[in-house]
């Protein structure tokens, strides 16, 4: 390989890889607020993307109704699928006298729950095409190729993150989430509707997959498997650091340029086994990630 | 020259830039009882996690017996016969109150692999019905840990220490939470553990009607330096340590 | 005692149901055992090959079951890289007997020594985590492990699968369910024996000492880094072996159906089973297997009941369904 090819690669690699990058950001940041604030590692994620991929699916394509009202429809129908989830199955599941991990698990039937059902309702059968919100055309960055489409991706993750940071540290919702976050209790003896703070992070948490799912999906082939990509929002959450937010962006783009690298540098077959690979040496190296607080020793 | 069956020398423990205990020296004779007191935040824990060898000393030294443990790893101290009790239960809360305790009776089994795969061997289980008698647990020994209340769990606790057949024994706030009633019966058992079995006994301790009633000797800590020690008379009337109490109690009036 | 505590003694003590009482096997346990062991040894002279064919793949997910018992139920590491220890079992005694014609005992007893080898490397590195990392970090070794096994076309045959060649045993060969039926019976029951074994013993008590509370286990001597290590290898070694008894009975494997799903399937089984029970672990590996093998006839409702069993259980019947038949009957008993 010569320098210029590698010169090539290297900036085709940042900049696809900051693009797709930019939606693991959203997705490690959609999983990061739950955990963070309920220590559940929701494993139906990716579902969730899907699942809200395939609804703005069906509004476009088989309702006929306009981008403008698909869009909002789409966030709104998940948010409140994922705040419903919380308040009607989480809630009894932790009430219920289990251990910490049926928590866990209930996540996974839903993840279960929400892929049969789309396989059901006939959709999933054959791979989709999701239309693009703008004919994508192409522009030379360097010597990067990406598309106008890419960039429109970039820029709306980046307003919409912008937006999630601003809300988490000065409105009194974000305050309340971080009180819950840090002591759930304390939180509730100051006033936190601890029920209502949950219902509202995991609508959160719905409403970043499908604004997710809305960017990626005129990029990718929509099958009922495409929630795999959580995957990639779980190793960019670990390798930001599992409980901070901005590492899960960080993360992301981290994920999304190494992604793309290996693809170009070594071959596309070992593009899968790359987010592994990182999962496993940042834990091993570096548990906390980049941005982790330290690993607390427990107090005996 | 006393006999010292624990000798913790120069002893220094800096979280970060916080500095928990500071040159610390303890000396324990052996078949005494020894209290450890102090106020809220004197660094009593923290001493204690290092000889129990939780924590890790910044600098300083532990003698068990002339013999230097400092570095040794935690789960090492049960065979060297120093058993340990926490300040906030740690019970092993699914298993029966039998169970609890066999696994304090552990260290004395072999170690081969087939003693590993042995199930209940007849003297073990002998030792853990005199221990569960002895603390009057016998009618529990089904019952799960996380059930019983919580005078009954602190026995378990205690009683499951006993079952390493220590020669020290570390109690971690063996009275917090206790009524009097039972109280006086650990004051009870703690004395006979002592002078009947010549158990060394270390404690940490807030209650004050058990460390003036039962310790041979008290030692008072203050933000991670002794201020006082001597017979428990002798501390009492010390202005340094009524002042170290008083002074606490002042700022939180 | 007061009534209380009496009820609560008397709970625990129906409760060591699961791990046999020290006084004796009551009436009802000898007569249920008596019946299944009657059951098992009939079952192949009267049913058809298809039916074999379920109950040797019951048997598998039971060993499978077992195995994740010992690391997650009794020691409560999460590891999630089971479906990988499986594969290396399957691997391994496949490849002992295709390439190298050994006979099926060496070959079994191999898949369960490497993959239990390949547990204990691992799990020094991994073991060092707790929760969630551990459960990460297991998942990601799971699926790279996947990865290897889809693009090692020299040994595993990659994305053409590979094909096992009968299992044999000096020239007596295995060529269907019905002949492998007894060799997969003999060994589920040893493995299931040695659970046993392991549970009422020293290794078995250590193992929940650390579940319970690593720190007193620590101050009460347990070697508790050791413990965890020993039985992550173990439930490796268990998964190994259930890989060699799936060979017995297959003639084909492909990497597909040893990923993260696999994983998923065999905790769901011991979870919804009872985790911490052996006898949750068997029942939850023959009831979800049933289910699953049942439902495989229509893949989209499966995955839709599947997951509605999951979350209905985790809502209504969080330790399990044999911790729930308990507590139903023994409230009726006490009317």
């Amino acid at each position: 390989m010569t320098l210029e090819v590698a010169l090539l690669f290297l900036q085709q690699g940042i900049a696809s890889g900051l693009i797709v990058g930019s939606v693991y950001a959203l997705l490690a940041l959609a999983i990061v607020v739950i955990f963070k604030t309920s220590e559940v590692p929701n494993f139906s994620q990716g579902e969730m993307v899907m699942a809200a991929g395939y609804i703005a699916l069906y509004l476009l394509v088989f309702r006929n109704l306009p981008l403008w009202i698909v869009m909002p429809a789409t966030i709104l129908a998940a948010f409140a699928g994922a705040a419903l989830f919380r308040r009607l199955i989480l809630n009894q599941v932790a009430r219920a006298n289990g251990s910490p991990v049926n928590l866990v698990i209930a996540t996974l039937g839903l993840s279960y729950v929400l892929r049969g059902f789309v396989r059901q309702t006939g959709f999933g059968d054959t791979p989709r095409s999701f239309p693009p919100v703008i004919e994508p055309e192409s522009i030379m960055i360097g010597q990067a190729s990406v598309t106008t489409l890419d960039l429109v991706i970039l820029a709306t993750a980046v307003v919409v993150m912008a937006a999630f940071f601003w809300m988490f540290k000065y409105t009194k919702i974000g305050r309340a989430m971080r009180a819950v976050g840090m002591n759930p209790k304390a939180a509730q003896l100051v006033g936190v509707d601890l029920t209502r703070i949950h219902m509202i992070v995991w609508g959160l948490s719905g409403a970043i997959s499908a604004i997710a799912a809305l960017l990626i999906s005129p990029k990718v082939l929509m099958t009922a498997d495409m929630g795999s990509i959580v995957t990639l929002g779980f190793a960019a959450a670990i390798v930001g650091g599992f409980t901070s937010l901005p590492g899960a962006v960080v993360g992301g783009f981290l994920i999304g340029i190494i992604e793309n690298l290996v693809g170009l540098f070594i071959t596309s077959r070992a593009i899968v086994l790359a987010p592994f690979l990182a999962i496993m040496l940042v834990l091993v190296i570096r548990p906390q990630g980049l941005f982790g607080g330290r690993v607390e020793i427990k107090k005996v | 020259m006393a006999d010292h069956l624990l000798q913790v020398q120069d002893l220094t423990v800096k979280f970060g830039g916080l500095t928990a205990v500071n040159r610390f020296d303890i000396a324990v004779q052996r078949g005494t009882i020894h209290a450890l007191i102090g106020p809220n935040g004197a660094g009593k824990s923290t001493t204690f996690n290092c000889i129990s060898r939780f924590y890790q000393p910044t600098t300083g030294t532990i003698l068990l017996d002339g013999v230097d443990v400092t570095n040794m790893p935690a789960s090492n101290m049960a065979r060297l016969g120093v058993a340990r009790t926490f300040q906030n239960l740690e019970l092993f809360g699914e298993l029966t109150v039998f169970e609890n305790v066999m696994i304090g009776a552990h260290v004395h089994a072999g170690q081969t692999w087939r003693d590993a795969l042995s199930a209940r061997p007849a003297e073990v289980v002998e030792h853990v019905e005199h221990l569960l008698e002895r603390t009057g647990l016998s009618a529990y020994r089904h019952a799960r840990a996380r059930n019983l209340d919580f005078g009954h769990q602190k026995l378990l606790e205690l009683a499951r220490a006993l079952a390493i057949r220590p020669r020290l024994l570390l109690l971690d706030e063996p009275a917090a939470g206790l009524r009097n009633r039972e109280i006086a019966a650990l004051d009870a058992l703690l004395t006979d553990l002592c002078r009947r079995e010549g158990i060394t006994i270390l404690l940490v301790e807030h209650v004050m009607q058990l460390v003036m009633a039962i310790s041979d000797r008290v030692t008072v800590l203050n933000f991670g330096t002794k201020i006082a020690e001597g017979t428990p008379e002798d501390v009492r009337n010390d202005p340094a340590v009524i002042e170290a109490y008083l002074g606490q109690e002042m700022a939180h009036a | 005692m007061s009534d209380k505590t009496a009820a609560m003694v008397s709970r625990s003590e129906a409760s060591l149901l699961a791990g046999w009482s020290a006084r004796g096997i009551p009436l009802a346990q000898i007569a249920l055992l008596a019946l299944t062991a009657a059951a098992l040894v009939v079952l192949p002279f009267v049913v058809t090959g298809y039916v074999l064919y379920i109950a040797n793949l019951l048997l598998v997910f039971v060993v499978l079951c077992l195995g994740l018992h010992l690391v997650i139920g009794e020691t409560g590491q999460f590891a999630l890289a089971h479906a990988a220890f499986y594969g290396i079992g399957i691997y391994t005694s496949g490849l002992a007997g295709n390439a190298f014609g050994w006979p099926f005992p060496l070959s079994m007893l191999l898949a369960g020594l490497i993959a239990g080898a390949v547990g204990v490397v691992i799990g020094a590195v991994a073991l060092r985590m707790r929760d969630i990392y551990l459960a990460l970090a297991t998942f990601a070794f799971g699926e790279a492990m996947q990865w290897v096994f889809l693009n090692w076309d020299q040994v595993t045959g990659g994305p053409n699968g590979l094909r096992i060649s009968p299992a044999r045993l000096g020239a007596f060969e295995i060529l269907s369910d019905r002949q492998a039926y007894p060799v997969v019976v003999v060994m589920a029951l040893l493995m299931l024996l040695l659970t046993i074994m392991i549970s009422r013993s020293r290794l078995g008590r250590a193992f929940r000492a650390v579940r319970e509370s690593e720190v007193a286990a620590m101050a009460m001597g347990v070697p508790v880094r050791r413990a965890k290590i020993t039985s992550f290898g173990l439930s490796a070694f268990y998964a190994g072996v259930a890989g060699s008894m799936f060979a017995t009975f297959s003639t084909y494997i492909h990497p597909d159906s040893l990923g993260f799903q696999t994983t998923i399937l065999v905790l769901t089984m011991v979870v919804v089973g009872g985790l911490g029970s052996i006898a949750g672990a068997v029942g939850g590996a023959i009831v979800f297997g049933l289910i699953s093998e049942i439902l495989r006839q229509t893949p989209s409702y499966q995955e839709i009941i599947y997951g509605l069993i999951l979350i209905v259980f985790m809502m209504y019947a969080p330790r399990g369904l044999f911790a729930f038949i308990r507590d139903k009957t023994g409230r009726a008993a006490r009317g």
